[in-house]
Formats: C-alpha cells, structure tokens, sequence
C-alpha cells in the first residue's frame, strides 16, 4: 500500500514569490525510516518541486525533470519557465502513467519568470496540471486548504506566507492522525531560490 | 465511483438562430477535494469553433494537446480552416482509435460553419460515437440534471442574448445539483462576427 | 529518420497505449465506463422487388436517452445499407471502415459488389475480434443474383435470412413478421409490414423509441432512404415558455471578441470523374 497521502505538501504564491512547504517524514507502513527528508528539489534557478509519493519514484522522478530542465538550458541557452517546465512534467508524468512502470507522485512546481511572474502548478500523480495561487497534497490538504483559502490574499508579503504556513502546519500537527513533525520551507522569487527555516513544534 | 467522475465538471453546448453557445463549469478537484476554481474544460480550437472535453482532467489535457497538434498540421497541409464536422471526424476517429483502452473524456464540439456559417453541435460517448442533434447536447458528472433543464428551457430560434440567459441557467441550475460541478461557469456566444465569453456567478459551494 | 517535416506514420489498426493505465485504474476502485449502446429495434426483409431495411432512432446510455433521433441504418454502397445495434460507435466503426473497402473494391474491379462480399468484411473483421466489437448487424442489399438479407452477429457467424430481426426489439418485430410476413410482397405491403414491425418495437421495448427510419432497395433502380419515414412520437406541445427573461444571469465579466474577415476567395471545384457506382 502507497503512503501518499499520508505526506504532505504546501505551496502558496504570493506578490513576488512562490513559497512551498513539505514534510521530512520518510515512513514504509506503520513505521517511521527518517524525519529529515528532503522532498524538495530545485531544478533550476528560479524553479523548485515538491514531490511526494514512493519513495523510490520521487527521487528518480524529480532528478529526471532536473536535468532534462538544466539539458534544455544548455542546448537552447535559455532556461524553461515555470508554466513550460510544468507542462514538460506533465506530458513525462502522463507518458509513464502509460507504461508498465507509472511514476507514483504527486508534485507542486513553483517558480519565477520575469515576463509572468511568480506560478505555483498543482499536479497529481494521474498528471492533470493546473495553476493555482494556492495548493496543498495528501491528508495534511484537507485541514491546509481551508486555512489556506480563508487566509489567502493576494499581493502576499514573505512574512505573511509563511504565517499561513505555519498555521496550516499546527492544524497537521493538532489534528491529523499521523506524525509530520517537520515541514522545510522554500521560497522562490526574483533572485533565486532560498531555503526559510524548518516549521516544527519548536517554532512559535 | 465511475473515473469519469473523479475530478467533476459539465459542459453544455446549444444551438440557437445563427447562433451556437458553448458553456463549461471551472472546477476542478480530486473527488471531493476541490483544487481550483478556475479549471475550464471549453477550449477555442477556431474562429468559430470550440470543443469540450469533461471528464478524467489528466485526459482532458493529453486530448486537448494531441487536438491542437492534429488541427494545426491540418491547417498547415491544407491552408484552410477546419469544418467543424471535420474536426469531430477527427476527434471520433482519434478516440475510437483506442476503443478497447480509451481516455475517460466525453466531448461536446460547437461551432459555425467557417464558410457557411451554419451552426454545429455534436457529443460523443468515450469511444467516439458521435451525435449530432438539432438542439443541444450536455456531457459532464451532472448530464442528466442538463438533459432535463435544456429538455424543459430551449426552445428553436433562440436570439444570441436569449440564447446566452437559457444556457447559463441550464448549467447554474443543474450543476447546483451536483456537488463536483460549479464554483463558476463560463460561457461563449459564438455569432458570425463575433465571439461573447461571459464569466457568469454561481454558488461556491 | 522522423522528423517534424517528415513525421512517421502512424501504425495503423487500435492503440493499446492506454490499456495499462485503465487496468491500474480499475484496480484502484475506478471501472471504465460503459460506452453508449443502442438498445434498438432492426429489421429487413426481402421483398417482390428488393429488400427492405427498417430502424428506430433511439440511442441510450444506461436508461439516460442519449440521443431521440439517430440513424441506425449506414450506407454502405449505392446497392446496399446496414443496420446496426449494439455498442454505437461499433456500428458507426465498422459500417463506415467496411463501406470504404466496399467503395475500393467497386473501384477496382469496375463492378456492382455482391452483397456476399460486404458480408464476407463485416464477419471477417467481427470475428477476428472475438465479439469484442459489439455490432450487431442486419445488413441488405441487391446486386446480380437478387435481393440478400444478412444477419451478422457480434462474434462474427451469419444467417442469411428472408426476413430477419435484430436488438433488443427483436422479439417484438419478430412476432409481428412471423404473422404477416410471405414471399413476394408488393412494395406497399412491405414497408408497411417493416413499419409495423419497427413500431412493435419502439412501443414493446423500453431500449427502442421515437422514429421510424426506411430504406428501400429496389432490384430495378436506386435505393430510396426515407428518414423519418413515420414520426411514431411526437413531442407534446409546450403550453407555455420557461424562457428565463433577459438579465436573469448574473455575469461578472464580459469579453467581446470581434469577428474579422481578412478576405474571401472561392475556389471552383471540379467535380473528380468517377463512374457512378449503380
């Protein structure tokens, strides 16, 4: 049995940046392996992904992306923005769907691009993609989103992105049956891509 | 739980005088989770010509992709605009083409004649069977709650304006009877010289 | 070497590509869904002068009807149609594959096609997918050896009949040409026997409905296809209009998009010389 849902992925886009959140848990069945996963990967500059799914799945999967992304750059000397790398995930995710070793991940894309700004995509494992400024993956979702959604403004400051996040992340903490005790946070805007400090119990 | 209905969604299109209207709701979610309120499943694939794909949105998408692909080789081979009942030949022949594996999407196709301006609706099941009435069609995880609100609203002849107040309120109506279809809707007039897209309010929720 | 100029063509026949997927799908609690059937009522009969082909109009979906007023009788040459029940797109599917290498051998060999051949491509092609392909046919026509009515089955075995029944109306039609049907009948008497026939079905079974569709095909002259041969139901007036008036809507955002025609050419077609089919 797949423990997808029972990991947990955040990402919120604000004014000038796209800010994701992921929990550290690595578990096989009942039991905890780890809790200081990361299951977030930058694929390029101004461009990072959360994956979330087997565990085997989300390290090839996210790697593959990265350097297929960096390839791109090196041949075209320019890079992917975020809406077409997110669609080239997609269209990698949904041809493996169709093959006898589907990817099983669920993925949140966020990134920044000077014509478009900052982009947060929502992906899920069956590879339908949609832009969104807010999302959230796995159990942890259905107690973020609505803090999310009634916390949500646009032109968001950093600081009050990750307020929220540290909200939804004490609703996980408070409320879901399993055990996420760290979410790394990353943040992505203008100058690149930056990791913010990880949301645990100790942080107020 | 049918995998049609996994991410929710309904399209509608109608025939009116000289007139078609294609509309669509904006959800998306996974089963009863909604993602996103600004997920529209009506994509304008001419001048005059639209196409809706409700159903499994990872289909919705690769269908819609492989479309566009097929439509602008189409054009560029033949330097003329595609009829829109040669783009659902197409879009039948595209889907039938895997008839014992098919993607999870049940099309509605609208449009004018480019040339003659005649009006075009048309709906397909998953495998391509295609139907081309003289009303309108539904598709969708509410197309039964359609069938009965077009089957009591539309009326032959219907004026553009007219057309537009008969359709939104048979996707508001029946979509407020389905609880993964809604929290928004779009709707677009097709005339000869002109395309309306209205946003049009619903409930959220 | 593919290229974008040059693409590869495709492999012709089914794809399978999304098999796996739908498998895994399945497994995970989410069965594909059924496609549209007809549950219809077909019919054909041999008489004086030709055959006689008949069908309702109702497609269904479940018990949703999909579609009022649908042509279940396909061309298939100038000298013969075909009836189909069963999965739609099946019917539309094959009717149409099996017309066009109808149409080729016609071109080829510079003859009328016997109905036998037709016969011989739609059991070929039905029986090499194992009744995967649900189309159940009655198919008719005329050519040099006279008047043929063939009933082919979804897995592909045939019964050449002088009268035959097909789709879930069968049973009533049946009984209704069981009583009156006899050898030699005029033309008159024919199609009111298929037209009863038809109408056993569309009022004794629930998957057949509406209209009455005929075609004629006359050993001496063109086939004749008469859609909507007989409106077996027509819709109730409405009293009143429900129209909602204008500005009920809500809108919150309009977009005009304006129409341009940047210009018009009409090109004159020649008509291709090709010998008519009949």
């Amino acid at each position: 049995m797949s423990n997808i849902q029972l990991q947990c992925l955040l990402g919120i886009q604000g004014k000038d940046f796209v800010m994701i959140a992921a929990d550290q848990t690595n578990s096989h069945s009942i039991m905890v392996m780890k809790d200081d996963e990361e299951k977030i990967y930058k694929i390029s500059n101004k461009l990072v992904m959360g994956v979330a799914g087997d565990s085997g799945d989300t390290t090839q999967f996210a790697e593959y992306i990265a350097k297929n992304i960096q390839l791109y750059k090196m041949r075209n000397s320019y890079e992917l923005g975020p809406s077409a790398a997110a669609n080239f995930t997609r269209r990698y995710l949904a041809e493996y769907l169709r093959s006898s070793t589907p990817y099983f991940v669920n993925v949140l894309m966020g990134g920044y691009d000077k014509e478009n700004g900052p982009e947060l995509y929502f992906m899920d494992y069956l590879a339908s993609s949609v832009k969104v400024p807010f999302a959230a993956h796995g159990f942890g979702g259905f107690l973020s989103l609505s803090i999310m959604d009634r916390q949500y403004k646009k032109d968001l400051t950093e600081e009050e992105a990750y307020d929220i996040l540290k909200l939804c992340v004490q609703e996980v903490h408070r409320r879901l049956f399993v055990s996420l005790p760290n979410f790394q946070v990353t943040i992505v805007n203008n100058d690149g891509v930056r990791t913010l400090p990880v949301i645990n119990s100790k942080s107020s | 739980m049918s995998i049609l209905a996994y991410n929710g969604g309904a399209v509608v299109a109608m025939k009116g005088q000289d007139c078609v209207a294609i509309a669509t709701d904006k959800r998306y979610g996974i089963q009863a989770q909604t993602v996103s309120a600004n997920f529209p499943k009506v994509f304008q694939m001419g001048p005059t010509l639209y196409v809706g794909l409700p159903g499994l949105a990872t289909d919705t998408q690769t269908v819609f992709q492989r479309l566009k692909f097929r439509m602008n080789l189409y054009e560029l081979k033949e330097n003329r605009m595609m009829k829109p009942k040669t783009f659902s030949a197409m879009l039948s022949n595209l889907l039938y083409e895997r008839r014992f594996g098919p993607y999870f999407i049940e099309p509605v196709i609208a449009g004018l004649d480019p040339y003659t301006s005649e009006p075009y609706v048309c709906n397909m099941d998953l495998i391509g069977c295609p139907n081309e009435p003289e009303d309108f069609v539904v598709s969708g995880t509410c197309s039964e709650q359609l069938y009965g609100m077009c089957e009591a609203l539309w009326e032959p002849n219907l004026k553009p304006d007219e057309l537009f107040e008969t359709i939104s309120q048979a996707l508001v109506n029946a979509a407020d009877r389905d609880a993964i279809s809604g929290w928004g809707a779009v709707v677009y007039i097709v005339e000869k010289d002109k395309i309306t897209e209205k946003h049009v309010k619903t409930r959220m929720d | 070497m593919a290229s974008v100029l040059v693409p590869e063509l495709p492999i012709p026949g089914f794809s399978f590509e999304n098999c796996q997927r739908n498998a895994f799908l399945e497994h995970k609690g989410f069965p594909a869904p059924k496609a549209t059937k007809t549950g219809t009522t077909i019919v054909g009969i041999i008489y004086a002068d030709g055959v006689i082909l008949g069908a309702d109009t109702r497609a269904t979906e479940n018990t949703v009807v999909s579609d009022k007023n649908c042509e279940k009788i396909h061309y298939l040459a100038a000298n013969m149609y075909c009836c189909g029940a069963g999965t739609a797109a099946d019917t539309e599917m094959t009717t149409q594959s099996v017309s066009s290498q109808l149409e080729l051998q016609r071109l080829h060999t510079g003859r009328v096609v016997p109905v036998e051949t037709a016969s011989t491509l739609l059991k070929r092609m039905l029986f090499r997918y194992q009744g995967h392909i649900g189309a159940a046919l009655v198919l008719g026509g005329v050519d040099r050896t006279g008047p043929h009515i063939y009933c082919i089955y979804p897995h592909g075995s045939v019964d050449k009949l002088p009268y035959a029944t097909m789709g879930s109306g069968s049973l009533a039609a049946m009984a209704v040409f069981e009583s009156r049907w006899k050898p030699n009948m005029s033309e008159e008497e024919g199609k009111q026997l298929v037209r009863d026939a038809i109408a056993a079905g569309i009022f004794n079974d629930l998957g057949s409905g509406s209209n009455v569709d005929l075609c004629v095909i006359r050993s001496s002259g063109p086939a004749q296809y008469l859609r909507t041969y007989e409106e077996a139901n027509v819709k109730g007036k409405k009293q009143g209009s429900y129209r909602y008036a204008l500005g009920t809507t809500a809108v919150l955002k309009t977009k005009v998009i304006p129409l341009e025609v940047e210009s018009v050419s009409v090109h004159q077609v020649q008509p291709m010389e090709v010998e008519p089919s009949c």
